[in-house]
């Protein structure tokens, strides 16, 4: 019997790491990619490697998911982090009035964290607020997302995973109420070519609809972009959150020799065509000088908007929107070979895979156990030697 | 897949395309072109040596063509190019071994020992 | 804030075709970069312009192309620093890589030289805050930090983003297919002061000694002008000729 091929469609973290995964278990894989790697949701990501605390208190499970995954990427890609902890910093009473719940959320949650003085945060941080009232220390790292999914497909490349990049899914091919295989249209050189599989994943992040359209069936994901504003110069080593509710620009996220204030939430029918509301830039400085005063000084270095997938759980209550992830096999909706991963983080796109992984490896009678806990990644470099193009 | 590149002469053509480009880049070709003018130049004064060989005559009727005006002027030319490619030389040398902040600064002031000295000498080439 | 109307005329090229330029025009925000306008150009009006970015912020180091031929970063670049809509932008692809379509270039060759220093991405982060890659002038001054009681050290990733653009602007790339390149060089020198191993730094500096390393570079400076990161390639190069020639003549005096 010879080796199922399994499509991935989307070059993001989800599909990344997935084909890491499918490729070390043994199936031969190709990756789909309608741009660059990572020119979606994933590339202008925050670049935040959770720790988990900015959900113990609102969302527990996503806030174990995210400490589980935490420690899992410091083992496998442990070059390509900057791993300073994080800080949640209470500014107003308000704040502060929230810090034991954090605290013992974050034991609920088994995430590490420890009660800072102020004195010695403010060492830390020389740009921190000095009208902290508390900090609270976590760990949080920084990582930078297009090396992140480079990383996953070199290996899985050297797994013999093919990825094909500049193409776009233009039909997906049914046999009866099974999809059989897709059409894609090769931008660069107009070709159009059939190819078969023997099952298709729609890692399309907010284009997933689109995509599983194409075989007739619906996933719940509403597109949803958020704009980050990144600064001319570094000022804090540690990532910066504050300590609330989660909310507009309550995240300061330290990378090289720029800090990135994030993040906003609206609505978009079109992933593809996004417009930045003016005030939502205002907004990020406002909230950036909560957190360290000195912001509004620092010259603007790039802004940058893109739709996230979320799931919207329950279709009548829009607001009830999960960062968790979800697993769609639609054979479940009449269509068979075809599954749609959607929703989570860049911080968890690992156990994303291994969840679809895992289901598509029943669904095509593959045993095989799951190894990407442990198996350091390759090289980023080596994604773009060896013949690809 | 095909991959355009480059034809191997319009490539070689680049290095003296300083178009959109800073002051090291004209220090870069100046220093190529006055090189290769300097190995031409090294090889015809071999040659016009190699007429010593024969005879006086010989060497007579080269120094009465070298005397005339428009040879005058390449010798102009050629100075240009050995302070051009020497001065150049020393921004080398001390960009390499000593530091490389000030490489333009040192480039420019440089040059304007280039052109006075030039001046001087060709002042004295044809005044006499 | 108001809105632009700004002209791109874009290298086009398939496999098969003739190279030419497409002429677009879009209407971006003032207060948008480059990068927002190619986006706009393929979104609205031509889904087979292919071009590479990801994060729009200068870390993924994908986007680099030349704007009216100089070597830059779209995703930073504002409108006003090249004519403010008053001029059509010219983009082209960067220089001495092989075009893979439109603005796409194969990486391939710039990420077996940056394979060969294996440069880690990743160093020690300094013992000041801010850093910044551009002259903040007197907007911010320094300021020591202090470690958490955790860490024996604060970490950041290194300056060098492998764009590719010191690549492009530099002239003996053009003319030197082998050559390393300022990127390359500067990963070996990196990669040099992150090591103690005496093996290790032999062969890194064999390899910025060889045929192809720090000797082809005359001194033209471009990588350095064009770097959008503060790398400072060609300073990194002398340096090493510096090491190299020391390390030399130590070995001479000695044997």
């Amino acid at each position: 019997m010879s080796t199922p091929h399994v499509i991935v469609i989307g070059a993001g973290s989800t599909g990344s790491a997935t084909a890491h995964d499918l490729a070390l278990r043994g199936l031969r894989v190709t990756v789909i990619e309608r741009g660059e790697v990572a020119s979606g949701t994933t590339g202008r990501n925050h670049c935040l490697l959770h720790s988990g605390g900015r959900y113990c208190i609102t969302d527990q499970e996503s806030a174990i998911e995210c400490i589980d995954e935490n420690m899992v990427l410091r083992k496998i890609m442990p070059d390509l982090l900057e791993l300073n902890d994080g800080l949640f910093v209470a500014i107003t009473e308000e704040d502060l009035s929230f810090k034991e719940r954090f605290l013992k959320a974050c034991a609920d949650c088994h995430i590490p964290a420890r009660d800072i003085p102020v004195k010695h945060a403010l060492e830390m941080e020389p740009f921190l607020n000095p009208r902290t009232l508390a900090a609270i220390q976590i760990p949080d790292g920084v990582f930078e997302p297009f090396r992140f999914c480079l990383a996953f497909l070199a290996t899985a490349r050297l797994h013999g995973a093919v990825v094909r990049r500049y193409e776009l899914v233009t039909e997906i091919i049914s046999t009866g109420k099974s999809v059989t295989g897709v059409k894609v249209r090769d931008y660069r050189t107009g070709k159009i070519e059939t190819l078969g599989a023997d099952l298709v994943i729609n890692a399309a992040g907010p284009w997933a609809e689109d995509v599983a359209a194409m075989a007739g069936v619906r996933v719940p994901v509403q597109p949803t972009p958020g704009v980050m504003v990144t600064l001319d110069c570094r000022l804090n080593n540690m990532v910066l959150n504050r300590l609330n509710k989660p909310s507009d620009g309550d995240i300061v996220v330290p990378q090289r020799a720029t800090c990135t204030i994030g993040t906003t939430s609206w609505k978009v029918k079109d992933p593809d065509k996004i417009t930045i509301p003016p005030d939502h830039i205002e907004k990020m400085i406002i909230q950036g000088e909560q957190l360290m005063p000195i912001v509004r000084k620092i010259p603007m270095r790039a802004r940058m908007a893109v739709a996230r997938p979320l799931i919207v759980k329950d279709a009548t209550d829009e607001r009830n929107v999960s960062r968790t992830f979800e697993c769609f096999d639609h054979v479940y909706d009449g269509v068979d070979g075809f599954v749609t991963i959607s929703g989570g983080k860049t911080t968890t796109a690992r156990a994303m895979a291994e969840r679809v992984t895992d289901i598509v490896c029943n669904k095509l009678g593959i045993e095989a156990e799951c190894r990407t806990r442990e198996v350091p990644l390759a090289s980023y470099r080596l994604f773009y030697q060896g013949g690809q193009q | 897949m095909a991959t355009l590149e480059q034809p191997k002469v319009r490539r070689a053509g680049r290095w003296f395309d300083v178009r959109h480009r800073k002051l090291g880049m004209w220090a870069y070709a100046l220093n190529r072109i006055t090189g290769i003018g300097l190995v031409v130049y090294l090889y015809l004064h071999l040659v016009v040596l190699s007429t010593l060989t024969r005879g006086p005559g010989a060497w007579d009727a080269f120094v009465s063509l070298a005397r005339q005006p428009y040879f005058l002027v390449l010798d102009v030319i050629l100075l240009a190019g050995i302070l051009i490619h020497g001065l150049n030389g020393l921004r080398l040398a001390h960009t390499s071994f000593i530091e490389a902040k000030r490489q333009k600064v040192l480039f420019s002031a440089l040059m304007l020992v280039a052109v006075v000295a030039l001046s001087a000498a060709a002042l004295k080439i044809f005044g006499g | 804030m108001k809105l632009l109307d700004i002209t791109l005329e874009i290298f086009r090229y398939k496999p098969g075709q003739q190279p030419h330029y497409d002429t677009f025009t879009v209407q971006v925000e003032d207060t948008a970069h480059v990068i927002d306008a190619i986006d706009k150009v393929w979104a609205e009006q031509d889904h087979t312009l292919t071009f590479r970015r990801a994060c729009h912020h200068s870390s993924c180091g994908s986007c680099a192309l030349r704007i009216n031929g100089v070597e830059k970063l779209p995703c930073i670049t504002r409108f006003s620093e090249v004519g403010d809509g008053k001029i059509p932008l010219r983009l082209d692809p960067l220089r001495n890589f092989p075009i893979v379509s439109d603005l796409v270039v194969d990486v391939s060759g710039f990420f077996q030289r940056m394979s060969a220093s294996d440069m880690s991405i990743t160093r020690d982060a300094e013992s000041t805050l801010p850093l910044s890659v551009d002259d903040l002038g007197s907007i911010v001054q320094p300021k020591a930090v202090q470690l958490p009681d955790n860490l024996s050290h604060f970490n950041r990733f290194e300056n060098c983003i492998e764009c590719g653009i010191c690549m492009s602007a530099c002239p003996t790339m053009a003319v030197d297919n082998k050559f390393m390149g300022p990127a390359g060089l500067a990963a070996i020198y990196c990669a040099l002061q992150k090591t103690d191993d005496p093996d290790e730094k032999a062969h890194l500096m064999a390899l910025a000694n060889g045929e192809h390393g720090i000797w082809r570079c005359h001194s033209a400076f471009e990588c350095t002008e064009a770097c959008p990161q503060a790398v400072d390639p060609a300073g990194k190069i002398m340096a090493l000729r510096r090491e190299i020639t020391a390390n030399r003549l130590m070995k001479t005096r000695r044997g």
